[in-house]
């Protein structure tokens, strides 16, 4: 791992400075030169040289994660500017708070060291989250998973994930080890998981189902020595698979959708068709930043962003995204894989598989390749508890691989 | 669990065969192959599905370009206006002043049904694109396209047909320009009245929106009898006589001459003339599956050759063609399908002394201004015999229209040289074909007519159709 000390951390943060003046110039001028546009990208790039200079002044671990996550922001702001400059407008301050809250959740978990034992927290403020959001939540396109009070609105379940892997971590650091009453710490974890996902039904919420599902597999498949109770839980998840296609009528359509949206392209393949419309307008290398027409695309600032991506940046753009994403994962495995506290280990596999997952679920549905579930891709997607839930996750990961580097003098996963 | 202390205690762990880092490994492998299945499938669509998909009528961005564009004329050789967008404010109306005539030609252009012919294959062009100039908020013009066709041959032909279904193409052999390119039946190509329709013109039997000039296939008859004498003519042939039964019989196989005579004793040109069935299955017979199959991709058949608008490929469907079946090919006949279009290129092929040259509708793109940007230049498609076999073909039509059974497309003054068909098919009605050239000296034009299931003879009732369409054009 030493022979990555003289990477040049240096170079990428250019690129994100370069990326940022042209990006934002060229909406400057393709906008009757608006100069909101300029200050936009102003405030944008201040905040990550300010978050930077810490991260490199403070030696906080890792400097290309964050690097790489404002890269991707900074794709994202450029199309919400472009979309709406409201949403961008309202982006940046979600960013500013992401930026604060990342810090916060560095300082905390770096300072304190009992996680590992505060599994029944986790799960009763997961519980107590979905409660709430049974009562209090509203509706907002078929899922029931949006909280309101005062004219402010978050998803509480892009704060259960995060609570969710923290108690799969307890059991797996091997830190949980009493039973309750009779029934193992295995098990609990198995009736936590599925009592989760009954929750997220009934709010509707498929994409995030998937995504902690995966999670929950991968995390058997990393630390249960044996396969047995891997293949139980992907029976289970089979038989329920098929139940739910047989008996409820949104996943027969989303199912149908998927492999012919062409049959009904003005109701139910709507989405799906648009946003396929929109990646076969861009080609390789899309109509340009401005000059695409995005806005046909429903739900295109949060879900769908990718189709406006690839419209505009063309596909070679979107992959541009998809490596980002998978350098971020690569990056985190490292500090997974070197970090020593078997609790950080499994935090940070968890947070990874959560960042590699619901890109896989978002782009993967976008352009057809598995049926369609909406969430929102990590970074890109406009939404104010996605982007702060992200930057808490990229906090923790910062501080694993802060803990790392100074406990092992740079052995750790720089 | 797994390596709670130090990475020492690793190598006991692999022993034993499960580590948690390996695992993670597994599924850092994991994670890598889903994002590059993404990247696959992304890239994989964009080569093969993306152009289909944009083009769906339901993808609204074709037509933003629009609003900013006042979509090209179309022309004909002479400058005779075709087709126009006439700008009323912010409604841009496609207009075809000649109605129907050219909806196989030039097609529809909808925004529910979307674009065909012409005004799809050429839709860049006619936006306009890759003009670099950029004006906002300002009407630009896009390119205009000039036709080989001539619009009085294309009236004139139409009026030939009158209201039978068929078609009728007319190529200048030399260059493979279309002069003239009628189907009927036909459809208005005007925008309202096609979308009040659509159901309507969909669901007609007699399918008004099949181009069938280009996309109709049909089985040539004894058009197809020039392929087979060419091939005649290569295995030297052509001093041979036949004692013609006025029945083919072979394999169990019994095909008759048409209305069943029997011409007695004669030669490999006067049997072209008759247009005798016995004479050419004996020869596809006796020249085998294989030389037969041969001498039709020579012309193109199964192969198929490139052309401004879609059009279906002519083709000899067998799974393991015999040689019996090469007999009934060798007339025109079997799983044998060719469309209007390649038949005449067929004939222009020996008009244009063995060069078979890719058929052409546009022959220049101009700007609003008058500026040129580009002009087709003939090329040769496919090259299916030489001079000399050319030249020994162009005797035998020729003698086809002076004595034969093409006696019907002859003119006054005039050489003509040509072949007639009389097709078979699925019902007892049969196709009538005509192919032809001429002047046969130095010929102008080459003609197919098909009747689609006329009943009639090739001679009788597409020939003379074909001598007044080419009569027309050489005044």
């Amino acid at each position: 791992m030493t022979r990555f000390r003289g990477l040049n951390y240096r170079r990428p943060a250019y690129l994100l400075m370069l990326m940022n003046l042209l990006g934002f110039g060229l909406l400057f001028v393709k906008n009757g030169y608006n100069l909101n546009m300029l200050y936009v990208g102003a405030g944008l790039l201040g905040l990550f040289i300010f978050i930077y200079s810490i991260i490199v002044l403070c030696n906080m671990g890792d400097k290309f994660i964050v690097l790489m996550a404002c890269m991707l922001i900074t794709i994202g702001v450029l199309l919400l500017c472009r979309l709406n400059l409201e949403f961008g407008i309202k982006q940046i301050i979600w960013v500013a708070v992401g930026g604060v809250v990342f810090f916060a959740s560095y300082l905390i978990y770096y300072h304190i060291r009992f996680w590992h034992k505060l599994w029944m927290f986790y799960g009763i403020l997961g519980t107590g989250l979905f409660l709430a959001t049974l009562i209090l939540g509203t509706t907002v396109n078929g899922s029931r998973n949006w909280i309101t009070f005062g004219g402010f609105s978050f998803q509480p379940s892009e704060i259960t994930k995060i609570l969710f892997i923290m108690l799969l971590a307890c059991y797996y650091s091997g830190a949980w080890e009493k039973p309750l009453g009779r029934i193992t710490p295995k098990w609990m974890t198995l009736l936590i998981t599925y009592l989760f996902i009954g929750f997220l039904v009934l709010q509707r919420d498929w994409g995030t189902i998937l995504v902690l599902f995966a999670i929950y597999l991968f995390m058997i498949y990393v630390y249960e020595k044996t396969y047995g109770f891997l293949l139980m839980n992907l029976g289970a998840a089979s038989l329920v698979a098929v139940l739910g296609y047989r008996f409820l009528y949104h996943i027969q359509v989303r199912v149908s959708t998927w492999m012919d949206p062409w049959a009904d392209i003005s109701n139910k393949g709507y989405q799906i068709t648009q946003s396929l419309f929109a990646i076969a307008s861009g080609n390789y290398f899309g109509r340009g930043l401005g000059n695409g027409s995005p806005g046909y695309i429903p739900e295109v600032h949060s879900d769908f962003i990718f189709a406006a991506v690839c419209e505009e940046m063309g596909v070679f753009g979107g992959a541009a995204i998809i490596i980002l994403f998978f350098l971020i994962a690569y990056r985190c495995f490292k500090i997974a894989i070197t970090a020593t506290e078997p609790y950080d280990k499994a935090v940070c596999l968890g947070l990874t598989l959560m960042f590699a997952i619901q890109t896989f679920i978002i782009v993967g549905g976008v352009i057809k390749m598995i049926p369609l579930t909406g969430i929102t891709l990590p970074f890109v997607s406009y939404g104010g508890t996605s982007i702060v839930v992200n930057f808490i996750s990229l906090g923790i990961i910062q501080a694993i691989s802060a803990k790392e580097e100074r406990r092992g003098g740079g052995k750790g996963g720089k | 669990m797994a390596n709670k202390k130090k990475p020492a205690e690793q190598p006991e762990m692999i022993k034993k065969g499960y580590s948690a880092n390996r695992r993670m490994i597994h599924v850092l492998v994991a994670v890598c192959l889903m994002f590059l299945s993404l990247v696959t499938y992304l890239l994989y669509f964009n080569m093969f599905e993306a152009r289909e998909v944009a083009a769906n009528p339901y993808n609204k961005r074709q037509w933003e370009d629009e609003r900013f564009v006042k979509r090209g004329n179309i022309y004909d050789r002479d400058g005779v206006l075709l087709a126009e967008t006439v700008v009323d404010g912010d409604n841009r109306t496609r207009r075809y002043p000649k109605g129907n005539l050219y909806s196989h030609v030039i097609g529809y252009y909808s925004r529910v049904y979307g674009k065909s012919q012409l005004e799809m294959a050429y839709d860049k062009e006619l936006l306009g694109h890759g003009d670099i100039t950029i004006n906002f908020n300002e009407l630009r013009s896009g390119y205009d396209l000039n036709l080989t066709i001539d619009h009085d041959l294309q009236q004139y032909a139409y009026s030939q047909l009158s209201g039978r279904n068929g078609a009728i193409v007319a190529l200048e052999p030399a260059t493979g320009k279309v002069l003239c390119m009628v189907s009927y039946p036909d459809f208005s190509p005007n925008a309202k009245t096609l979308e009040q329709n659509w159901s309507a013109i969909v669901e007609r039997e007699d399918s008004p929106l099949l181009a069938r000039a280009t996309q109709g296939l049909y089985a040539p008859g004894s058009t197809y009898k020039i392929a087979t004498a060419a091939a005649a003519y290569e295995s030297g042939r052509m001093a041979e006589t036949f004692q013609d039964t006025g029945v083919f019989e072979q394999d169990g196989m019994k095909v008759a001459n048409y209305g069943e005579k029997a011409y007695g004793e004669l030669g490999l040109k006067r049997g072209f003339e008759l247009s005798s069935n016995f004479v050419f299955c004996t020869l596809g017979y006796e020249m085998g599956a294989q030389k037969v199959l041969k001498k039709a991709e020579d012309f193109g058949i199964n192969q198929g050759f490139s052309f401004d608008i879609a059009t279906s490929k002519s083709r000899i469907e067998y799974k393991k063609m015999v040689d019996a079946d090469s007999a009934l090919v060798s007339i025109g006949q079997g799983q044998l399908l060719m469309t209007p279009l390649h038949v005449a290129m067929m004939g222009a092929s020996v008009a244009n002394k063995g060069k078979m040259m890719q058929p052409y509708l546009v022959n220049s793109i101009t700007t609003a201004s008058g500026v040129t940007l580009a002009t087709t230049r003939p090329s040769m498609a496919y090259q299916p015999m030489n001079q000399e076999c050319a030249l020994y073909l162009d005797e035998l039509m020729r003698g086809v229209v002076a004595n034969g059974t093409g006696t019907g497309a002859r003119i006054s003054g005039i050489t003509v040289a040509g072949k007639t068909g009389t097709a078979e098919n699925e019902t007892n009605k049969d196709h009538a074909w005509f192919v032809g050239y001429a002047p046969a000296e130095d010929p102008k034009i080459a003609v197919a007519v098909l009747l689609e299931y006329d009943g009639g003879a090739g001679g009788s009732n597409a020939a003379p159709i074909a001598r007044r369409v080419m009569q027309k054009y050489l005044q």
